[in-house]
C-alpha cells in the first residue's frame, strides 16, 4: 500500500527536470507564466486574497 | 489579466476550483477532455471522494471517524479501512523524521489525541487524481490548498510551471518549478498561523519559513515537508539525507535548494520498516 518516495527510476528522470528556479521577490504570477501555486497551506478563508485565487478567476 | 495559458495551440489550460476540507481545490486541464463531458465527471469524482475523505478524517467534525476514534467509540478495525491505511503511513512517517511528525499530537488541552491531518491532504489528492489521469490525451494539474499532482498525457507537452509562493510576502513568487509528471507540496505557517508542531517538543516548529519538496509521489512530498519543517534550521540537511528534491526558505528570506538529482539512490527497499533508505534511518 506504501510509495515508495525513492527507488524508483522514474523519479531521477522527475527530479531532473524539476529543480525550483529561483525568481526575483518582486515577480509577480502574471508575469511568470505560472499554471499553479505552491504555498503554505492555503485556507478557504485566505484564498480570496490568494495568487492561486487570481489564477482560477483568469478561467480558461 | 491574461490566462496562464502555457504551450500549444489548441492546448488551452480549464481551470475550476471547489472548497473541500476548508481549502480550495484547484485543477488545471489541458487536452481532449479538459472541457468534456467525461473531464468534468471526473472532476465530479475527484470532489465528492475528497468530500468522503473529509467526512473520515476531519478533526473539525465531531462526526467524523477520526473524532468518534478519539473519543473511544470505536476502534481502527471497526473503521473504513482508509483509517489504518493512513495511520501506517503517519507511523512510517514519523519513524523516518525520527520523531519530527507524528500523527499523534497535543490538542489545546495539551492531550495527545489521532490527528493525521499532516498525512491525509497528500494521501487523499494523490488517490484523488486518479480519476483526471486516467482521461486520455489530457493533462492535469490538480492542487489541494497548494500542494498539487501534476500529469501528463504525453511527455512531449510543456511541463506545468509551478509558482512556489513567497512565505515573507505571499503577494509574490520565490520560485518556479517546471514539473512533468510528478509532485510538489510546501509546509510553512502563513497561511494557517503557527499549526505546525514539532511533535518531539509538542511546540511550534521555528526556524524555517517555508519548505518546498518535488517528488513523484504528492503523498511523501507533503510528509517530507511537514516533517522537514518541524527540523527547523535543519531542514535542509534533513531533506538531503534523504535525497530529495526541494527548497528552503529561511526567515531572513534567503534560500536552500537541496538537489536531489545529485543522490545516489539505493534499491528500492521491500519494506520500509527494516531496510533504512539511507544512512540515516
Amino acid at each position: 500500500v506504501l510509495q515508495q518516495p525513492n527507488g524508483n527510476p522514474k523519479d531521477a528522470e522527475i527530479n531532473a527536470q524539476a529543480l525550483p528556479i529561483l525568481v526575483q521577490d518582486t515577480l509577480s504570477a502574471q508575469s511568470a507564466d505560472i499554471d499553479m501555486v505552491s504555498g503554505a497551506t492555503v485556507t478557504s478563508d485566505g484564498y480570496v486574497q490568494s495568487l492561486q485565487a487570481a489564477l482560477d478567476e483568469a478561467g480558461i | 489579466m491574461s490566462a496562464a495559458v502555457v504551450g500549444l495551440p489548441g492546448l488551452g489550460t480549464h481551470r475550476q476550483v471547489e472548497h473541500v476540507m476548508g481549502m480550495p481545490i484547484s485543477v488545471a486541464l489541458r487536452g481532449r477532455h479538459a472541457t468534456s463531458t467525461a473531464g468534468r465527471a471526473a472532476w465530479r469524482e475527484v470532489i465528492d471522494e475528497l468530500r468522503r475523505v473529509d467526512r473520515i478524517f476531519s478533526t473539525y467534525r465531531e462526526d467524523s471517524v477520526i473524532s468518534r476514534l478519539n473519543r473511544g467509540e470505536v476502534t481502527v478495525e471497526e473503521c473504513p479501512q482508509e483509517v489504518a491505511e493512513v495511520l501506517a503511513l503517519g507511523g512510517d512517517a514519523e519513524q523516518q523524521s525520527d520523531g519530527a511528525f507524528s500523527v499523534t499530537l497535543p490538542d489545546s488541552s495539551g492531550r495527545l489525541r489521532l490527528d493525521p491531518s499532516g498525512v491525509v491532504k497528500g494521501w487523499a489528492t494523490e488517490r484523488a487524481s486518479r480519476f483526471l489521469t486516467v482521461l486520455d490525451d489530457t493533462d492535469v494539474c490538480l492542487s489541494a490548498g497548494g500542494d498539487m499532482l501534476c500529469h501528463l498525457a504525453d511527455p512531449g507537452r510543456p511541463a506545468w510551471r509551478v509558482g512556489i509562493e513567497n512565505p515573507l510576502d505571499p503577494s509574490s513568487l520565490v520560485a518556479v518549478v517546471p514539473v512533468g509528471t510528478g509532485a510538489v507540496a510546501t509546509s510553512s505557517t502563513r497561511h494557517r498561523g503557527e499549526h505546525l508542531l514539532d511533535a518531539r517538543t509538542g511546540r511550534p516548529a521555528q526556524g524555517v519559513a517555508s519548505v518546498t519538496v518535488i517528488d513523484r509521489s504528492l503523498t511523501w512530498a507533503d510528509i517530507d515537508a511537514t516533517a522537514a519543517y518541524a527540523q527547523g534550521p535543519h531542514a535542509a540537511d534533513w531533506l538531503r539525507g534523504r535525497g530529495r528534491t526541494a527548497l528552503v526558505v529561511w526567515p531572513d528570506a534567503t534560500t536552500t535548494i537541496v538537489d536531489g538529482r545529485a543522490t545516489t539512490r539505493p534499491p528500492a527497499p521491500t519494506n520500509l520498516k527494516q531496510q533504512p533508505l539511507n544512512g540515516r534511518f
